[in-house]
């Protein structure tokens, strides 16, 4: 890529990442409440049913495998009831975090164990 | 002749120093006074405390092609507000992950304590911040 279009491409993500920063979400996290903004409670328990869910359907994964050992991403389906691509999503995140990682494959697939 | 001429003129970046009003502030008044010297690089920004930088207003910085920001605030447990400076270096770890997905260096982003009694700390911070700066380069955003 050409250094004008890096550079464009650079101003337009930090231009990006600057409204990301206003948005109620970002500054729930980083603890920021607006003055004078009304919490939307619609949004907020949305966002806050997200992270939850989220992090319970983590957390199954993790006591399952640390129940029967490593599993696949198609057992880790059926042991938990989280439809594999939700598995997948979290198995990437928590792989990101440290927290699983590869052991081996099984079936044409990879078989998951938490560090 | 012509060398001298073409003499390539060093890198002088520009930094950008949010201070609190208590600590930094004070500590930087105080390198002043006391006549230590640091590098003109810096430009100084009095915040009531660092607690109140919104994060939109760091990476704005960096958007308008500061080669890095500077934040200064009182030392954990002595912050005026209580607890300011905790709520900053929350942010600052979030702002770092912020910059390292844009793909700016997060090095440019730099917090430090500086009490009010600290000016030879201060002057020596801004010594160290610019040539840490300056082995860095320009901001990828200035050329725009």
């Amino acid at each position: 890529m050409s250094e004008p279009k890096k550079l464009k491409k650079l101003s337009k993500r930090t231009d990006a990442a600057i409204e990301a920063l206003k948005t109620q979400r970002l500054r729930w996290v980083m603890g920021i409440s607006q003055v004078g903004v009304k919490i939307d409670e619609d949004r907020y328990h949305a966002v806050v049913d997200n992270i939850t869910k989220d992090e319970i359907e983590r957390q199954m994964i993790i006591g399952a495998i640390k129940e029967k050992g490593p599993m696949t991403i198609k057992e880790l389906s059926e042991a938990t009831d989280i439809p594999p691509d939700q598995i997948l999503r979290h198995i990437i995140a928590l792989r990101k975090a440290g927290t699983v990682s590869e052991a081996g494959e099984k079936e044409r697939g990879y078989l998951y164990t938490v560090l | 002749m012509e060398e001298a001429v073409m003499e390539k003129t060093e890198f002088e970046p520009t930094i950008i120093a949010f201070c609190c009003n208590w600590c930094a502030y004070a500590g930087a008044d105080l390198a002043g006074t006391s006549r230590f010297e640091y590098p003109t690089n810096v430009r100084i920004i009095r915040v009531m405390c660092t607690g109140r930088i919104d994060p939109t207003i760091i990476l704005s910085a960096f958007r308008s092609g500061a080669d890095g920001v500077l934040i200064a605030g009182c030392h954990p447990g002595d912050c005026h507000y209580v607890k300011g400076n905790y709520a900053m270096e929350r942010r600052f770890n979030f702002l770092k992950d912020i910059l390292k997905h844009l793909g700016i260096e997060p090095e440019r982003l730099i917090l430090e304590w500086v009490s009010a009694a600290e000016g030879g700390k201060f002057a020596a911070l801004i010594r160290n911040v610019t040539k840490q700066i300056k082995d860095l380069g320009p901001n990828p955003l200035k050329r725009q």
